[in-house]
């Protein structure tokens, strides 16, 4: 495209957005609260879907996605132009099923499934009439995300999937899964692996919500009962899921987020939560308490400077894929220290309170909720794992189990003796 | 460390590089361990030539930056120097030029800052008491007519054996804080070399035993000069942060490719997870490092309300990284890193100094605190 043309298109694109979202949505009243699972009723979820709805009737959806599946087609410098023109409005939310459905899922969907597939399914997504989760992990195979045993055997032009898959978050709130299962256990298991679109309503599929040690259900476990799917619903070849998985782990890691642009902001106040427990306990004055007030506001500072760090070698195009795990690496280090510094400073009476009040078991929830960042989203043991591999350099360990059939690694697993 | 360098920028970090390798390698470094000034000869001359003392000085006193941000230049050619632990002055050089070109007299400046650009003279800070650069603690001056008389003692100051310049932080009589500028050969001041962890920077301790100098020699206003020793605090933070920063890399660096040569079980000792996941811990300490470290220098340039905030965060995250890391490196390195000619003391060493020069790790998360009215 000649310069000078693709330029006035793009400043006519932005007019046109600014003008159609100041007469169509509604204006953002202040930053956005912190929404729990909860806050997503059906009646919220049915409000976000119309605002999505009005949103691909009037082009804005899917600004970078193919025309022929429903999207617009533009590059991606019109994607930002309309985020930047959107940013004081209200827009669809769907809670974390917003970045599994439009950042992950169906991303990796356009890149591998087939267009028959494609062309009825993505339209219905950009519409907002399909949210997608992930049926990813299994209770048997978590960070092995290629050792899931989820089975999936051929019958006629339909597939019968038997199997678990746990921590799907927010399942409960959407219409299909992306589901892994095995297609042939008797090959090595990268090999033997194929992705299905499952529909949260398929008989045979139950979905429940899992209680959380800090009290809250975001995820779920799915049980698979003989559940049908057609084979129009296969998105990828089969037994040639892991290139779709690796694919995947890609858009996972956040490339191409427009948002995550935001400048470095200032420190803030002290450690606000923390300070309150050492005035409740009187501490405030004690210098290993005062020490540990500094450290976590420190330590907040220097992972957001870290994000910021990440975000801009992102935009130079330095990115490699073992970098994003960075940011990741240090919540999960940090989190569960700091939410540990709470019971060190506010001791056994932060560690109780009166039933009547509503803000008593905060800082108890927190310590129990500070050890998921360590876990959820790939361990810390698997961020250590890319970052050493892939941004250091440094060569991998052997593995015994990627040559074998995966039913014989199964059945000999247990025997390990560590002789090879 | 600063991602998004000027082609002029760029520039300056390659001639600082080349400057370095050509005079002070880590081999000549190790050389002048032994030395009289632990300086090469020319060095100076040759690193004044490239601007290294010129960044913070007005260009009527022969100064000038070379992006108009001279606190970032200058954080540029700390890096450098601290990949490869050159000797001193400049923390402590650079933050006199600031400080007299912020609050000098304009004879002091015409007098001291030409030659100071050239590196024909050598000034340093004597900022207080010992290891904590809790400014004007140790030193008070009392008024007598019209001249001062400098009484106590100051520790660890940078290149102080060499310095023709002081510019000492004191407190006066009524309790505020005073600072002059004062010619080293002054009598009732001496200047005691020490030996040290770092062997490959000069501390010395610098007495002051009624120490005459004239009013001539204030620097600023007496008893209103806090917020110039503040920002005298930030610069030599900051600075002393990136070199610390420099340091961990070149370091970082090393380890890792030993993980990947050195090999133990039949593979690279880098390929069994224990060595890999100490590594990559190690490799995000140091990430972070450079993110706050740029923070901190960007604050220290803008000079905007949060800078001391962010400069204490910073000199307390990589003062305590960079020994996490530094001893995680030996740890890889294992036995022959624990030997006089590997070069992994060297670097040990000048990391550890550093978290306590201008304020150890625990004095600046209380000064947070402080700074917070908590």
């Amino acid at each position: 495209m000649p310069g000078h043309a693709h330029d006035a298109g793009l400043e006519d694109y932005r007019r046109e957005a600014r003008a159609w979202l100041s007469a169509n949505l509604r204006r953002r009243e202040g930053p956005d609260p912190d929404r729990g699972v909860d806050d997503y009723t059906p009646e919220v979820m049915a409000a976000n879907r119309a605002l999505q709805r009005r949103l691909f009737e009037a082009g804005y959806a899917g600004i970078t996605w193919p025309r022929e599946y429903g999207g617009q087609g533009l590059p991606a410098a019109y994607e930002s132009a309309f985020v930047e023109e959107a940013a004081g409005y209200v827009l669809p939310d769907f809670g974390a099923l917003t970045i599994t459905t439009f950042y992950v899922c169906v991303p990796t969907m356009l890149a591998h499934a087939p267009p028959g597939f494609l062309r009825g399914f993505v339209p219905r997504v950009l519409a907002g009439e399909q949210l997608v989760c992930q049926f990813f992990s299994e209770p048997s195979s978590g960070s092995d995300l290629a050792g899931a045993r989820t089975r999936a055997v051929r019958d006629g032009d339909q597939w019968v999937l038997n199997g678990q898959k746990i921590w799907s978050t927010f399942a409960h709130r959407a219409d299909s899964g992306m589901c892994l299962a095995r297609t042939d256990p008797s090959v090595p298991k990268h090999q033997g692996l194929t992705w299905f679109l499952v529909p949260c309503d398929a008989p045979g599929l139950t979905i429940r919500p899992i209680r959380q040690i800090n009290e809250v259900a975001e995820f779920c476990e799915e049980f698979f009962d003989d559940v049908v799917v057609p084979d129009s619903n296969r998105l990828c070849e089969v037994n040639a899921g892991w290139p779709v998985t690796q694919t995947m782990f890609v858009m996972e890691r956040g490339a191409g987020r427009p948002e995550d642009d935001t400048p470095l902001e200032g420190p803030g106040p002290l450690a606000p939560d923390l300070v309150q427990l050492a005035r409740g306990s009187g501490r405030l004055d004690d210098p290993i308490v005062r020490q540990k007030l500094a450290w976590a506001h420190t330590t907040d500072f220097v992972g957001r400077a870290l994000g910021a760090r990440i975000a801009q070698l992102g935009r130079l195009g330095r990115l490699n894929p073992g970098v994003a795990s960075y940011v990741k690496l240090f919540r999960g280090t940090y989190s569960p220290m700091r939410a540990r510094l709470a019971v060190e400073i506010g001791g056994a009476a932060a560690m109780t309170w009166d039933p009547a009040d509503d803000e008593g078991a905060d800082a108890a929830l927190a310590y129990l909720r500070g050890r998921g960042a360590s876990i959820a989203g790939g361990t810390n043991e698997t961020q250590r794992n890319v970052i050493g591999e892939r941004a250091l350099g440094l060569p991998r360990e052997p593995s015994f189990d990627t040559r074998k059939p995966f039913s014989d690694v199964l059945r000999e697993a247990k025997n390990w003796t560590g002789k090879v | 460390m600063e991602l998004d360098l000027s082609s002029d920028q760029d520039l300056l970090r390659g001639t600082t590089a080349r400057l370095i390798e050509s005079m002070c390698p880590l081999s000549t470094v190790r050389r002048l361990t032994e030395s009289d000034t632990g300086l090469p000869p020319g060095y100076l001359g040759a690193a004044a030539d490239v601007g290294w003392f010129a960044m913070l000085v007005p260009e009527q006193y022969g100064g000038g930056s070379v992006s108009g941000r001279g606190v970032c230049d200058l954080a540029i050619v700390a890096e450098e120097r601290g990949r490869a632990l050159q000797p001193s002055p400049f923390v402590s050089m650079n933050v006199v030029a600031a400080a007299l070109a912020a609050a000098g007299t304009p004879e002091q400046r015409a007098t001291i800052l030409p030659a100071l650009c050239r590196g024909e003279v050598i000034a340093t800070w004597a900022p207080g008491d010992g290891g904590g650069a809790v400014p004007a603690a140790s030193v008070t001056a009392t008024a007598r007519g019209d001249t001062f008389a400098l009484s106590g003692r100051v520790g660890q100051v940078e290149a102080a054996a060499l310095a023709d310049w002081l510019l000492v932080s004191a407190r006066g009589a009524r309790g505020g804080l005073v600072q002059f500028i004062v010619r080293a050969a002054t009598p009732g001041v001496t200047v005691t070399p020490l030996r040290g962890l770092d062997i490959t920077q000069r501390l010395a301790a610098v007495s002051f035993d009624d120490a005459l100098v004239p009013a001539e020699a204030v620097v600023g206003r007496p008893g209103a000069c806090d917020g110039d020793i503040e920002r005298q605090l930030h610069l030599a933070c900051a600075l002393s942060t990136v070199e610390t920063v420099g340091a961990i890399d070149a370091l970082f660096e090393l380890t890792r490719q030993y993980a990947v040569d050195r090999t133990a079980f039949g593979r690279p000792i880098g390929s069994f997870q224990a060595v890999k996941h100490q590594l990559a811990d190690m490799s995000l300490a140091l990430e972070a490092s450079k993110a706050v470290g740029a923070a901190a220098v960007n604050a220290v340039q803008a000079d905007g309300e949060d800078a001391g905030e962010i400069v204490s965060m910073a000199k307390s995250w990589v003062g305590d990284a960079g020994i996490d890391v530094a001893q995680g490196c030996a740890q890889v390195f294992a036995g022959i890193g624990y030997t006089w000619e590997h070069d992994l003391h060297l670097f040990l060493r000048r990391i550890t100094m550093n978290s306590l020069l201008f304020g150890h790790p625990d004095w600046h998360r209380e000064r947070i605190c402080r700074l917070h009215g908590v």
